[in-house]
C-alpha cells in the first residue's frame, strides 16, 4: 500500500476551506491546485469533486489567467505563486475565464502555509469576485 | 515485537473498582523489540509500574516516544524508577515546537512547583530529540512519527519490524479534518495507519458524548473505527479510555465498533492494563 500523504497543515487548511463560505482554493508546496471550497466552484465554474487536483501548468490552461489589462500571467505570477515562491503574504487582482468560458475578475488574498519555521507546504489564497465594470 | 500495555486510561487516572479491569493508569505501552530494544510510548501514570520491571533487568538504553506533553502522557516520569539510577540513558523522542526545546517543555512539569526535584539533578543519562522528518531506526525496528489532529503539537507513531506494523494515535480526532470515508490521504494520521496489523487508537467518547466534545481532540469509538477501516487496519485495539468509564460501559460499546468493521479486520480489542500482544509471523 503507498502511503504519500499531505502534511498535516495542508490536510486541516483544506478541512478550513471545506467550511468557509468564502471561495478559497489551496495549493501544494509544488504549486498544483490540491482543493478548492464549494464557493469557489461558484466562481472557477466547476466543482473539485468534478475537476480533482491539477498541476499548475494545467490549470493556467483550463483558466487563464491573466492581469486586469489582459496580459498574460503563468501560475507563478498570481498572487498565490507569487505567495508560494516569495514565502510571504500577497494581495493582488488578476482576470481569468471560468470552465463555462466567462470572463472572471478577482482580488485574492494568499499566504504561505508554514508546517515549521523553515518548511512551506502550500498556499491558502483566500478571493472575492470583483464587481462588473458598468 | 511485544506490546504491552502499562496504562490505556485518558485524560486522568481512574484508579478503583469500577475500572479494575482495564485499568486505571493513563497513557503507557512498553514496544519490546526483537533485538531487545526498549521502546516506551507515552509516560502517563503507567509508566511507574514499568520502571520497577525495567529495574530487574541490567542498567541500559531505553527510548520514549512521546505523542505529545499533556499531563496525561507525561505525569508518571518523575516516578519512573530508572531515571533516578545512574546507568540508565533515557532517549526522550517528542513533538517539536516553534516555542521551546523538548527539554525545555518536559522540564516545566518535572521541576517546582509541580514536582518536588529539576529534571537536571536526576542521575540518569537524559537525550532530547525532536523527532525526525523521515523514518528512523532505534533499535531493530524502523520508527515513524507524523503531526496528527489534536490540541498542541502532537505525534502518532508507527513501529514496523520483521514485516509487522504497530501504529500508535492515543489522542487524535481524525472527524475534524475529513469525512471518514472520503480521500484517505486526505485523513489525519493516515499514513501512519495505513495496512498497520494493530492500531491503539484514540475511543474517548461514545458518540453522544462526542457531538458536545466537538474540537477537544479526542474520537468517538464509531470514529475510531471508521479511521481503522478507512486505514485498512487489521486489528483496532479501542484506547484512551474516558476516566468516567466503567469497565461494564466499556464492553456495551465494543458490539457497537466491532459491528462496523469490515469482514477482512480482526474482531476488536479493548486495550486493557497489564495485557500483552506478541506481533510475530503468528499474528
Amino acid at each position: 500500500m503507498e502511503r504519500k500523504q499531505p502534511d498535516l497543515v495542508l490536510i486541516v487548511a483544506r478541512s478550513f476551506a471545506t467550511k468557509l463560505a468564502t471561495p478559497t482554493l489551496i495549493i501544494d508546496a509544488r504549486g498544483d491546485l490540491v482543493y478548492f471550497n464549494d464557493a469557489a466552484a461558484e466562481v472557477l465554474g466547476r466543482s473539485y469533486l468534478d475537476i480533482g487536483t491539477l498541476p499548475a501548468s494545467r490549470w493556467q490552461d483550463l483558466f487563464q489567467p491573466r492581469t486586469i489589462d489582459e496580459e498574460p500571467l503563468s501560475p507563478e505570477q498570481t498572487p498565490g505563486g507569487i505567495a508560494l515562491r516569495e514565502r510571504r503574504p500577497v494581495h493582488g487582482s488578476f482576470a481569468f475565464s471560468d470552465l463555462g468560458g466567462r470572463e472572471r475578475e478577482i482580488t485574492v488574498t494568499a499566504f504561505p502555509l508554514y508546517s515549521r519555521p523553515d518548511e512551506v507546504v502550500g498556499v491558502m489564497s483566500i478571493f472575492w469576485e470583483l464587481p462588473a465594470a458598468p | 515485537m511485544i506490546v504491552r500495555i502499562w496504562g490505556a486510561r485518558g485524560s486522568l487516572s481512574a484508579p478503583g473498582p469500577a475500572t479494575v479491569g482495564y485499568g486505571g493508569n493513563t497513557s503507557c505501552v512498553e514496544v519490546e523489540l526483537a533485538d531487545g530494544t526498549t521502546l516506551i510510548l507515552d509516560a502517563g501514570s503507567g509508566i511507574r509500574e514499568l520502571g520497577q520491571r525495567l529495574l530487574q533487568r541490567d542498567r541500559g538504553v531505553v527510548h520514549i516516544c512521546l505523542t505529545h506533553l499533556h499531563l496525561d502522557h507525561v505525569e508518571g516520569l518523575g516516578f519512573f524508577a530508572p531515571l533516578w539510577q545512574a546507568g540508565w540513558k533515557l532517549h526522550f523522542w517528542g513533538p517539536p515546537s516553534t516555542t521551546a526545546t523538548l527539554r525545555a517543555r518536559v522540564s516545566r512539569y518535572l521541576s517546582p512547583p509541580l514536582f518536588p526535584m529539576g529534571l537536571s539533578e536526576a542521575p540518569a543519562e537524559v537525550v532530547f530529540d525532536d523527532v525526525p522528518r523521515e523514518p528512523w531506526r532505534i533499535g531493530s525496528a524502523l520508527v515513524e512519527a507524523q503531526t496528527v489532529e489534536h490540541r498542541g503539537p502532537t505525534l502518532g507513531y508507527r513501529i514496523e519490524e520483521e514485516g509487522r506494523v504497530f501504529a500508535y494515535l492515543p489522542d487524535h480526532e481524525p472527524y475534524l479534518t475529513a469525512a471518514l470515508d472520503d480521500q484517505p490521504e486526505w485523513i489525519s494520521g493516515w499514513r501512519l495507519a495505513a495496512g498497520a496489523d494493530l492500531l491503539f487508537h484514540d475511543s474517548q467518547y461514545t458518540d453522544e458524548e462526542y457531538a458536545g466534545r466537538l474540537g477537544w481532540g479526542h474520537s468517538s469509538v464509531c470514529h475510531a473505527a471508521a479511521f481503522a477501516r478507512a486505514a485498512g487496519v487489521r486489528q483496532l485495539a479501542l484506547f484512551h479510555h474516558d476516566p468516567m468509564r466503567s469497565d461494564r460501559e466499556l464492553e456495551s460499546l465494543y458490539d457497537q465498533v466491532a459491528e462496523s468493521l469490515r469482514d477482512e479486520q480482526e474482531p476488536p480489542l479493548i486495550a486493557r492494563e497489564r495485557s500483552e500482544l506478541e506481533l510475530g509471523a503468528d499474528w
